[in-house]
């Protein structure tokens, strides 16, 4: 039984199983939303208009230059903007309390005492964090596929999932940092906070980006660009930038399973 | 080193930052035997503890737990103890049953069956929700996980914090059961009455190193007695002053009074030469020697800790 093999895992997967249902809706409905107005928003003509009226640099950081094309119109809406936000709080936020925050307010404390050792409860915690992302990417990239098909959308589905894969490692690697410096410091806030900074500077260096000469040099730095940068709602898989993106996550990974066994508990 | 011992502290030293917690603290607990382990707040009790769980890691000098390095003994090690931590954090949803059943899974299944029957005994609803519980009965929660699966050496700190008088018993029985079958209890507390009923030996522990460590049968004798001796007529000091076994000789008109450590004799024959109409002697509470510790001043014990930090580098 799963609750045998991974005991972490599996209770706090079902302590959380609200929250992530709640989550799971939550992502759903809003995304789906977005495709829906596809034929009244993206494709109709008031849009056209609003974003010629806008000041152009405002539309590159934005990235709404091609918010009239079908592509355009979702990395605006959904994969550029709503479903990494949206993620990115919950993973940050999963990844702060899974370890720092568990620590910091002593429910750790039991756990281990236990006869469990500490890089099998950092690697259970960590993949409670994976599992959960996953799922949530999925189900979001699930309503986003019905959606596009439903509306009409000329997308192809293989790139969805390509932007979707990226947008998962994205979402994992920031949520590994913050978990990650929670097993460096045991600190809560510090976990939330650095990694919510980062998370926030990369989505800003990519929108300057845009906006500047010497853009591309800056993309190399943010992750939102390896991201999108490559534009995979066109052109589909891009290994380079998922090897990128994915790389965040194993260093972090590597970094809390090493430190935490290293350290205090609960100072 | 010989297996009878089944915690040993040697020199630890524990800093948290600039604060020196543990100021190289020996410590022996034997096997079988209930150590209470006593001191006033911030003395360093759960810091030590917390380093024989492994949740902290010395600062320098040594300790083992069944003969082996907290560190290096690892979940295999932990197998074999049962640990109620002083600030018992529980929180979330799940109800305290599915809890224990969750802590039961991490030790493979060890404990499951007697998680109901001491619950029973404690009077825990298994099916109230941990976050709802009294600060009680989270505690009852503790000590149901730290007894369950029965193991040879339990590590509790101020255990019988929040429990009612009542409760309290039970749970020292639950301890007198626990050795009973052969296992170590270390037990710390504030108050010596807390363990004494149940505790052979006792170790006193004030910033960050043992002042103390003995029998409670002995302890008992240092804290000797308190004796009032009335005479018919004024005494002079000198007399009683040098006397052996007394301390804290003190004369109002015609009342002495001081505290006996030891045999009487002398006392007895210095007062048969005047003429005594009344004479009391009363056991001191071993809670009033423990006291003394307390007061001991810290320029004292600083000089002591210095030497100790010393030897620890
Ligand atoms: N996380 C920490 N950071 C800094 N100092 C600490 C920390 N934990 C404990 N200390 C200090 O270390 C010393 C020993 O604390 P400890 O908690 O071991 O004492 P204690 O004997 O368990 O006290 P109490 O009876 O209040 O539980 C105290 O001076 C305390 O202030
Ligand atoms: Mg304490």
């Amino acid at each position: 039984m799963l609750a045998d093999r991974l005991p972490v895992l599996s209770s706090l997967l079902r302590e959380r199983r609200r929250s992530l249902v709640l989550w799971a809706i939550a992502l759903a409905a809003i995304n789906a939303t977005y495709v829906a107005f596809w034929p009244a928003m993206g494709a109709g003509e008031e849009m056209q208009a609003l974003v010629e009226n806008m000041p152009e640099g405002l539309v590159q950081a934005l990235g709404y230059d091609a918010i009239g094309t079908p592509t355009g119109y979702l990395e605006s809406t959904v994969f550029g903007l709503l479903a990494p936000a949206l993620l990115l709080v919950f993973a940050i936020g999963a990844g702060a309390r899974l370890l720092a925050g568990e620590e910091e307010d002593g429910t750790l404390e039991l756990e281990l005492a236990h006869p469990i050792a500490r890089r099998r409860v950092v690697a259970e915690r960590l993949g409670t964090l994976v599992v959960t992302v996953v799922a949530l990417v999925a189900v979001t990239t699930a309503v986003v596929l019905a959606l596009v098909a439903a509306v009409d959308m000329d997308v192809a589905a293989s790139a969805i999932v390509a932007t979707a894969a990226g947008l998962l490692l994205l979402v994992l690697g920031f949520g590994l940092v913050a978990f990650g410096l929670g097993a460096l410091t045991g600190r809560h806030g510090v976990a939330l906070g650095v990694a919510g900074g980062l998370a926030v500077l990369a989505y800003v260096t990519d929108a300057l980006a845009a906006l500047v000469d010497w853009g591309r040099w800056l993309e190399a730095f943010s992750p939102f660009s390896w991201y999108l940068g490559p534009d995979p709602l066109t052109t589909g898989w891009h290994a380079g930038s998922l090897a990128a993106l994915a790389a965040i996550s194993v260093v972090a990974a590597l970094v809390a399973l090493v430190a935490f066994d290293r350290r205090d508990v609960g100072v | 080193m010989t297996t009878d011992v089944v915690i040993r502290t040697h020199a630890l030293v524990k800093d948290y930052g600039r604060t020196r917690a543990l100021a190289g603290l020996d410590l022996e607990v034997r096997r079988g035997e209930i150590f209470g382990f006593i001191g006033p707040n911030g003395a360093g009790k759960s810091t030590t503890i917390r380093v024989l769980l492994d949740l902290l890691r010395p600062t320098a000098g040594r300790a083992e737990v069944l003969g082996q390095d907290p560190r290096a003994g690892g979940a295999a090690l932990r197998a074999r103890i049962g640990y109620l931590p002083g600030e018992l954090a529980l929180k979330g949803r799940q109800t305290a049953g599915s809890l224990l059943q969750t802590l039961a899974r991490l030790r493979g299944g060890a404990g499951a069956k007697r998680i109901r029957p001491l619950a029973e005994r404690f009077g825990l609803d298994l099916e109230r929700p941990i976050r709802g519980l009294s600060k009680g009965n989270k505690q009852k929660v503790g000590v149901v996980q730290a007894f369950m699966h029965e193991p040879e050496l339990l590590i509790l700190d101020e255990p019988t914090s929040g429990l009612d008088p009542l409760l309290q018993r039970e749970f020292l029985e639950l301890v007198l059961e626990a050795r009973a079958r052969g296992a170590t209890v270390f037990m710390s507390s504030h108050v010596l009455s807390e363990v004494e009923d149940v505790a052979a030996r006792v170790g006193i522990i004030r910033q960050g190193q043992m002042v103390d460590v003995d029998d409670v049968a002995t302890l008992r004798h240092h804290a000797g007695q308190l004796i009032t001796l009335t005479f018919a007529e004024p005494v002079g000091p000198e007399a009683f002053a040098a006397l052996p076994a007394v301390e804290n000789l003190s004369l109002e008109g015609c009342t002495l009074r001081c505290l006996l450590h030891g045999e009487p004799d002398a006392l007895l024959k210095a007062a048969a030469r005047h003429h005594v109409v009344a004479w009391s002697a009363e056991n001191r509470e071993l809670e009033d020697l423990f006291l003394d510790y307390y007061r001991v001043p810290p320029e004292e014990l600083d000089s002591a800790a210095e030497e100790a930090s010393a030897h620890a580098r």
